[in-house]
């Protein structure tokens, strides 16, 4: 017998499919509000750099401004009055050397805890590793008298030091990882013609590890960067401070004379990582695209 | 000559096997120098640098701090009992507990809720990049943008404005029933798109057949996530509610930048609470003993983390 088309309920189906439209139109509307909503504050930020003072105390905060031309004014004054110029640049080398360092270091901890077999790998994992679980307010009061006794307290060379310290850990459980999938193949290869652990290590294993070295130190870069409380617990004069902690005493010292300056010196301490977002947007989009297939 | 294979089994047991033990044992203790070596750098900034400090940080918070003599004094627990006796320290504490409540729900609740909306939706790459894009702000940055939001002059105060009889001049910042919610509202904006791309990729993982087997069935898209997508998300979940609690134990930077101004800050957090006491009231010992506290929880949440993360590994095998 054949089925009777007529019976079917068409008007169920029709339903349904008028109900779900009607959700997506809702869903839609409900994203385009919370996307004005995240996007509000970055107008506001922008629209306040592109103004001069005077046109910002004039107009409503969130009027568009009269033309570009005060952002290089803003730009200006945050970097030469508000000091911005020395925490940038400060920061720029805490972060390259820093991190750079640090995931050197790294890769050849994560050698010698991956490539080898010897008793006790855990431990001095574990010993490594244990620097990334404590809360930073227990490093803070102890760093400070250490230093202060070793006279590193304000001083690039403390700075540096202490960033490579805390931006060990992580990449060495990265690259543990990396280094224990990692073919020995050449290695053997390598040691029966002789090769020396040392040259086996710089001319086999590291440059294997360009890609996720990079990755790392820009991770590390970042972190530094961004870094406020080490700074400034571990600095004082303007000439050593990192980025953050400039911007945050100036923050208060030019709180009621222009905030069109301040926001341009946020903007400012926030290039690095705008710069590095939309580089490495593709890169990161794409990572999500092909996890998700 | 006799092969070994015709010899009798006794005569193995003659080899002299300690021979070969000894040679591994040797070549195992050469391998350790030689990745101590490698390693030696990392060990000693890691110990000097962070390991130290940490240790003498509990040994501060069993002494009393003196002008002149420095932690040379005992003082055995009698840091601790200040703090409980202290209301500022349960006042710290008691916000603390907010900021972690305030994680424990809101960046995985939102964050969620954006995930599955936008799941499948034309505008998913646009948007993802839309509520991404706060977190490519330094956290210091973005705290002193919105204090000057919030600040009495300040562009939410003139927004309310347009809706209000008269000029609006709430100090957001300066005023204790305001302040934490304020803060907490430009810590979420900063941090949802972390929890939204994890849980995005969480959803990605997820099978698409029961979800559409589901959908076929006429299942509504509230039942499809309550019975389908959650239970299978349940893993990425316990990852970013871990991730959020343990930043909301230790914000410090948006409170720190925020609350400038605020005459209580120091109440508003533990992690503040710290600082204040120590670098701008120097009770070193007191503060050490407060990082202390800050330690086990933190300590004690990861420890959380690996026994629930271990359970839901063999659920879900």
């Amino acid at each position: 017998m054949a089925v009777d088309l007529s019976t079917l309920d068409y008007g169920a189906i029709a339903r349904t499919e008028a109900r779900r439209n009607r959700e997506n139109k809702g869903v839609f509307v409900l994203m385009m509000v919370l996307s004005i909503a995240w996007l509000a504050p970055f107008y506001y930020l922008i629209v306040s750099v592109l103004k001069s003072p005077a046109e910002y105390v004039a107009s409503h905060p969130l009027a568009l401004p009269s033309g570009i031309m005060p952002l290089f004014a803003n730009v200006t004054d945050a970097w030469v009055e508000a000091r911005m110029g020395f925490g940038v640049l400060n920061s720029l080398l805490y972060g390259v050397v820093g991190a750079g360092v640090a995931v050197f270091i790294a890769i050849m901890a994560a050698h010698g805890l991956a490539r080898y077999r010897y008793s006790g790998r855990t431990f001095w994992f574990m010993l490594i590793f244990a620097g990334t679980i404590f809360p930073f307010q227990m490093y803070l009061i102890p760093l400070f008298f250490t230093y202060l006794e070793l006279g590193l307290l304000d001083t690039r060379i403390g700075m540096i030091l202490f960033y490579t310290a805390i931006c060990i850990p992580f990449p060495v459980l990265v690259m543990r990882n990396y280094l224990t999938q990692m073919s020995s193949e050449m290695d053997e290869a390598a040691r029966m013609d002789g090769c020396s652990e040392f040259r086996l290590f710089f001319s086999i294993i590291l440059p294997n590890c360009k890609g996720p070295f990079i990755a790392l130190f820009l991770l590390q870069f970042t972190w530094i960067w961004n870094d406020l409380i080490f700074s400034t617990v571990l600095t004082q004069r303007v000439e050593v401070r990192s980025v953050m902690s400039t911007l945050q005493v100036f923050q208060g010292a030019y709180a009621d004379v222009s905030q069109t300056v301040v926001m341009a010196a946020s903007l400012l301490a926030s290039l690095p990582t705008v710069v590095l977002f939309f580089v490495l947007r593709r890169h990161f989009m794409q990572g999500l695209q092909v996890s998700s297939n | 000559m006799t092969s070994p294979h015709n010899m009798p089994d006794a005569d193995l047991r003659k080899l002299d096997f300690s021979r070969y033990a000894e040679q591994e044992r040797r070549e195992r203790r050469r391998s350790m120098w030689t990745a101590l070596g490698f390693m030696s750098p990392a060990i000693v900034l890691v110990s000097f640098f962070l390991l130290y400090p940490v240790a003498y940080n509990v040994y501060i918070s069993f002494t009393r701090w003196r002008r002149f003599t420095g932690f040379d004094e005992w003082g055995g627990l009698s840091q601790y009992q200040r703090l409980l006796g202290n209301p500022n320290f349960s006042e710290a504490m008691a916000n603390t507990i907010i900021w972690v409540g305030v994680s424990l729900v809101l960046p995985v609740a939102i964050g969620l809720f954006i995930a599955v909306m936008l799941r499948g939706q034309k505008m998913e790459e646009t948007a993802k990049s839309i509520f991404f894009l706060p977190r490519i702000l330094a956290p210091t940055a973005a705290g002193v943008m919105w204090f000057y939001v919030y600040a009495p002059d300040g562009v939410l105060n003139s927004i309310l404005s347009l809706f209000a009889a008269e000029p609006v001049s709430i100090g957001w910042l300066y005023n204790e029933n305001t302040i934490t919610p304020s803060i907490i509202v430009a810590y979420l904006w900063q941090t949802v798109g972390l929890a939204m791309v994890l849980l995005l990729l969480g959803l990605a993982a997820v099978p698409k057949d029961p979800l559409e087997a589901a959908s076929v069935e006429g299942a509504t898209r509230w039942q499809i996530f309550r019975h389908v997508t959650l239970p299978l998300l349940l893993p990425t979940i316990l990852v970013v509610v871990i991730l959020s609690v343990l930043a909301g134990f230790t914000v410090f930077d948006h409170i720190w930048v925020m609350a400038r101004d605020f005459p209580g800050k120091r109440t508003l957090s533990l992690t503040v609470y710290m600082y204040v006491e120590a670098f701008d009231r120097s009770s070193w010992a007191y503060a050490s003993a407060i990082a202390v506290v800050l330690g086990v929880i933190v300590l004690s949440v990861t420890w959380l983390q690996v026994i629930l993360q271990d359970r839901i590994d063999r659920m879900t095998k």
